[in-house]
């Protein structure tokens, strides 16, 4: 009995975790990642921003 | 170990690193931040380190210069990128002394796919990634020199080759140092460090008379949060890059603190399991490598003054101003702790199903919890194709007369709509057939870093000049033969008087009259010549020690039989 039972619910979790990675990976592809474009009245294109 | 058992860690690392990468893999070139490949870099003074400005691309830029004349530059690219991805999972695997399945895929997840190698693909530091990747190897041939009291002939391969810049050249001494030294290796350890860091230690100190670090980059390069995690946990995390930018949005939740919790717990499990197993001296590296690592990282965060000071004063000292570049030396030991932590926790579960299961899931929880890593930082990493004007510019430029280039506006970044509108460091210099006098200036949050190249100054004092042909006079008279205008960036890009020889939507070419070539002085080039003929001559010795052990092998073999 606790044989099955750890079966399953490690294929439970194991199902969990790799929807999640399927889910995580997918949602993050559509979401916007693209940067404004430059705005040629800036001075100057910063290197980057602290954390 | 049977056949497939052997060849799944190498599927999974060689899948990982494709879904990594994703679309960067395409066609075209890939252009962020730093990372500014092209076509076909021409082989030049300043590749050699003996231009005007602070070699900082040394050696990595000969090296691509050379290699392009025979491997297409986009080409090049794509295979530096995923053969250091896979080159990087495959040594981690290496090192783990559990042999379990799992415990090999753990390892391999976790050193390909974190903070630090997402952080560094973004912002471009392919030299830093190529190093992270012969990492886990100069550890592995430490161990054999130790082992067989023979130099490996691979150590004269993988540490030139760990060393394509200047900080990666310094982990990868480090990581030498710390497996290999001792008894009588200390020496040549240590002439090996120096003989694969000789090209940019010799042209670095041909400049040291102009070089001079801002310290105000101390503070803004320091090792910083990564998403919600503070520093020091972000360092533990193998985060922490300075650029917030470049650091992805799913760190900002929950699952920075998953992963952390899920890695601190994987290495507490794994250490004692490791010591176990793991050679004594092995240990004792891999340790010093962390110990290393993270305390000039927490360094740079808790005493930015420090490291300016030592930036300011200290030959090199500006090496360890970007905090969390050093963390790679912190890698190989999270990833072998990891990997020992499952596989300890795996043999605690008696059933096989839920232990491939389990298994299963240990090794693609990195995945999970920095799903936005995958398919090119989830689209960041997108090659572009140069306009028809660069190329143009090339050829103007190769028949104009003498002197080096002068690239306007005078400022470092661009973010051309060309390049999908993201940050890229001016690739026009690098597309030129001549060495470029290009702004060395970096803003970060509205801080201005001061540039190195002191002929920046100068090209700034003539074009404040009043009139267009003073300008040209004045830059002429610094060796200044064509100035190049980049038309969509920001800034100002004063009126020179000159022969324009190319003019398009995208860029201004004009030759300025009477302008002399720049000379190279002789005891530069004798200087530099000598550093790059031992750097060179590292691999070819390899080669020639590994043919020359092959041979005695196969000889030998004849004999006995």
């Amino acid at each position: 009995m606790g044989s099955i039972l750890s079966t399953f619910g490690s294929l439970a979790i194991g199902g969990i975790v790799a929807s999640a990675t399927i889910v995580g990976v997918v949602s993050s592809q559509t979401s916007p990642s693209g940067e404004s474009p430059a705005n040629v009245n800036q001075p100057v294109i910063q290197y980057g921003s602290e954390g | 170990m049977s056949d497939w058992r052997g060849w799944l860690p190498r599927a999974w690392s060689l899948a990982l690193a494709l879904l990594l990468l994703g679309p960067a893999l395409g066609p075209g070139l890939l252009l962020t931040y730093d990372m500014v490949w092209v076509p076909d870099l021409a082989v030049r003074p300043d590749v050699w380190g003996v231009g005007s400005g602070l070699p900082r691309a040394v050696p990595s830029d000969a090296v691509v210069a050379v290699l392009d004349e025979v491997v297409p530059g986009m080409l090049l690219q794509k295979m530096v990128l995923l053969g250091a991805l896979v080159a990087a999972g495959l040594g981690a695997r290496r090192l783990v002394p559990d042999r379990s399945l799992a415990a090999q895929l753990v390892a391999v997840t976790v050193y390909q796919w974190n903070p630090f190698v997402a952080e560094r693909l973004a912002i471009g530091h392919w030299p830093v990634l190529v190093g992270y990747a012969v990492l886990p190897w100069v550890l592995l041939a430490g161990r054999r020199w130790r082992e067989t009291g023979a130099l490996p002939a691979a150590l004269l391969v993988l540490v030139p080759l760990g060393s394509l810049s200047a900080s990666a050249g310094v982990a990868t001494a480090v990581a030498l140092l710390a497996a290999a030294a001792g008894r009588r290796r200390t020496g040549p350890v240590v002439l090996l460090a120096l003989a694969a860091n000789l090209p940019w230690l010799v042209t670095g100190a041909l400049h040291a008379a102009d070089a001079r670090t801002d310290a105000a980059g101390a503070e803004l390069f320091a090792l910083g949060p990564d998403g919600v995690l503070p520093p020091p946990l972000a360092a533990l995390a193998l985060g922490g890059v300075w650029n917030g930018e470049v650091v992805l949005p799913s760190r900002d939740g929950a699952a920075a603190w998953l992963g952390l919790a899920l890695l601190v717990g994987l290495a507490v499990l794994g250490a004692r399991a490791w010591r176990r197993r793991a050679d004594g001296r092995d240990v004792v590296a891999l340790v010093v490598c962390w110990a290393v690592g993270l305390a000039l990282a927490l360094l740079t965060w808790a005493a930015p003054g420090l490291v300016a000071a030592l930036a300011e004063h200290v030959p090199g000292g500006g090496l360890v101003r970007d905090g969390s570049r050093l963390l790679v030396l912190c890698a190989p030991l999270v990833a072998v702790l990891a990997g020992c932590g499952a596989g300890a926790v795996l043999r605690r579960v008696p059933e096989r199903t839920p232990r491939l299961v389990l298994g299963g899931v240990l090794a693609l929880l990195p995945v999970t919890l920095l799903p936005d890593a995958a398919l090119g930082l989830s689209g960041r990493l997108e090659p572009t194709t140069f306009p028809a004007s660069y190329a143009a510019a090339r050829d103007a430029v190769d028949g104009a007369g003498p002197g080096d280039v002068l690239a306007l506006p005078l400022s470092s970044y661009r973010q051309p709509s060309w390049n999908h509108d993201r940050k890229v460091l001016d690739p026009l210099g690098r597309h030129l057939p001549r060495d470029v006098v290009a702004s060395d200036e970096l803003v970060v949050s509205d801080v201005t870093v001061e540039g190195e190249d002191p002929r920046v100054e100068e090209a700034a004092a003539a074009l404040a000049a009043g009139a267009p042909g003073e300008r040209a006079e004045r830059l002429a008279a610094m060796g200044i033969g064509v100035v190049a205008v980049d038309r969509l960036a920001p800034g100002e890009a004063p009126a020179v008087a000159g022969r324009v020889l190319l003019d398009t939507d995208e860029l201004l070419v004009v030759e300025v009259a009477g302008a002399q070539a720049r000379t190279v002085p002789t005891s530069w080039t004798v200087a530099a010549a000598a550093a790059w003929v031992v750097w060179v001559g590292l691999p070819l010795a390899g080669a020639a020690v590994a043919l020359r052990r092959r041979r005695d092998r196969s000889l030998g073999n004849a004999a006995r039989a």
